[in-house]
């Protein structure tokens, strides 16, 4: 039962998106505009572009990570648009659901959208940044997107929940999620970083990834405790 | 994890086998200070329809929000169907259908994905042939297809009934369903309420005595979060106006 009520959740939210492509299209847009912007900051100096855009990649972690980031907030913002603004949150507390069910299946569908936008913009973003370079960690690599976007899906679906619920939503889940974000943001930059410099630091890797990785665990932990009441009342 | 069970709470509770359908005793509810809901009291037995009347702000969508589990009370006790809601709050949930003026329907799902939608999330045995029986019975079957947003306020509503009765609830809450209907779409869901009257346990808020008054074995008049009044069985149009006039503070009459 609990299985179906998920799975029925998720369909729910990826029909929806797949129908309208809102989500998608502006977290996208936003996310490769946003890399463009970036690219021509940073190469521009004086007039004269560098021809070094080797330099690039010390800085392209955190340029990474600022964007998909700042994207998955959009993303984020307008995961209970359904629920909020055609009053079907009512029909989905109706429901005989565990609140912590629909929790799971929003975090899932926030990260199905945001694993999608970085397929598309990843390559996007290596051409730009990283000059073609192949990353010499690529298995490493995908575990640490894999555990930033588990992280920033979590913390994001319950901050998003919470703020729904107040008139400034809009405003109250980028003012509560980024100073959050902060730590899985320097994990995740600090990470990518050093895979794009191709530097031999596997160490500080591994310990990149298991700090994302107890990151995760606090946050699920922490909706699994307290979504009965973010999603309340 | 706070006062909702789900799959992870305990084994269900014993159910009183003659325990009224719905009963709520002392329901109190605040928003922050203001106490909107005081000392509620009512039963309705298995079959019975009550019909509650006031005026704005009254307390009657609160008094329906609560018993629905959308609202927690703020004192007092609510059991539907035997099930105490405060610490059994989903085999009541099965037990309830809601009906209000929003559809409570995902306007980029169509009809049938809106159905299976809620009968996945209420366990419904056989969605296919449930969602086509009550598409057919609210005659929205040849728009099965159709996405929501393209239907009219009174289909939706006809939709919303689906919906509500989908679960089979044994009660069935109905939030001014009126509110909005154009005439035709009003004779549509009376007709549908005429229906299922035998077949649920009805709470319906409204402001229009009449059709308050039509299906109701039971009323009452709240009035600024209180019950004024209460009768058994259906008090004739005419003295019931007279009655509500009396009963509501002046100024508070829509």
């Amino acid at each position: 039962m609990a299985f179906r009520q998920f799975r029925a959740l998720l369909r729910k939210d990826i029909v929806s998106e797949l129908r309208t492509r809102e989500m998608i299209a502006s977290m996208f847009l936003f996310v490769v505009l946003a890399m463009i912007i970036f690219h021509y900051a940073f190469t521009v100096h004086a007039g004269s572009s560098s021809s070094s855009s080797g330099d690039l990649s010390l800085f392209a972690g955190g340029m990474l990570w600022v964007v998909f980031v700042f994207g998955a907030l959009l993303g984020l913002n307008r995961s209970f648009v359904h629920e909020k603004d055609e009053g079907c949150l009512d029909g989905l507390l109706l429901c005989p659901v565990d609140r912590v069910i629909i929790f799971l299946a929003k975090m899932t569908a926030n990260l199905i959208f945001l694993g999608l936008i970085q397929v598309l913009a990843v390559p996007v973003f290596v051409v730009i940044f990283a000059s073609g370079r192949v990353a010499t960690h690529l298995p490493a690599f995908l575990a640490l997107i894999v555990l930033a976007d588990l992280g920033i899906a979590a913390l994001g679906t319950l901050l998003a929940t919470i703020s729904m619920n107040t008139r400034a939503r809009d405003l109250l889940l980028p003012i509560l999620f980024l100073p959050l974000a902060i730590p899985l943001l320097i994990a995740a930059a600090s990470g990518t970083s050093t895979v794009f410099s191709g530097a031999a630091g596997g160490g500080s890797l591994l310990a990149r990834l298991a700090f994302l990785l107890v990151y995760d665990g606090v946050f699920l932990v922490l909706a699994y405790g307290t979504y009965d009441f973010a999603i309340g009342e | 994890m706070g006062s909702e069970a789900g799959p992870r709470a305990a084994a269900p509770r014993e159910v009183a086998v003659d325990a009224p359908e719905i009963r709520v005793e002392g329901l109190g509810k605040a928003f922050g200070r203001r106490d909107v809901l005081r000392d509620v009291s009512f039963t309705v037995p298995r079959g019975g329809f009550l019909t509650l009347f006031g005026p704005n702000g009254a307390g009657k969508t609160t008094t329906l929000r609560l018993v629905a589990t959308l609202l927690r009370p703020s004192s007092g006790s609510i059991a539907i169907a035997g099930h105490e809601l405060r610490d059994d709050p989903q085999p009541a949930r099965r037990a309830i259908g809601f009906i209000s003026h929003n559809p409570l329907l995902y306007r980029d799902l169509t009809a049938q994905e809106n159905l299976r939608f809620y009968a996945d999330m209420y366990g419904v045995a056989d969605p296919a042939r449930r969602i086509a029986d009550l598409l057919e019975r609210v005659e929205l079957s040849h728009r099965r297809y159709d996405l929501a947003r393209t239907f009219s306020k009174g289909m939706l509503q006809r939709l919303a009934i689906a919906r509500a009765l989908l679960h089979r609830p044994r009660v069935l809450l109905l939030d001014e369903p009126h509110s909005g209907l154009d005439p035709h779409a009003v004779d549509i869901l009376d007709g549908l309420l005429g229906e299922i009257r035998a077949e649920h346990t009805f709470v319906m808020t409204t402001h229009n005595l009449g059709k308050g008054l039509e299906l109701a074995d039971q009323v009452m008049i709240l009035d600024a979060g209180r019950v004024v009044f209460r009768q058994t069985g259906r008090p004739a149009a005419a003295d019931f106006a007279a009655v509500y006039r009396e009963h509501v503070r002046a100024g508070a009459v829509d």
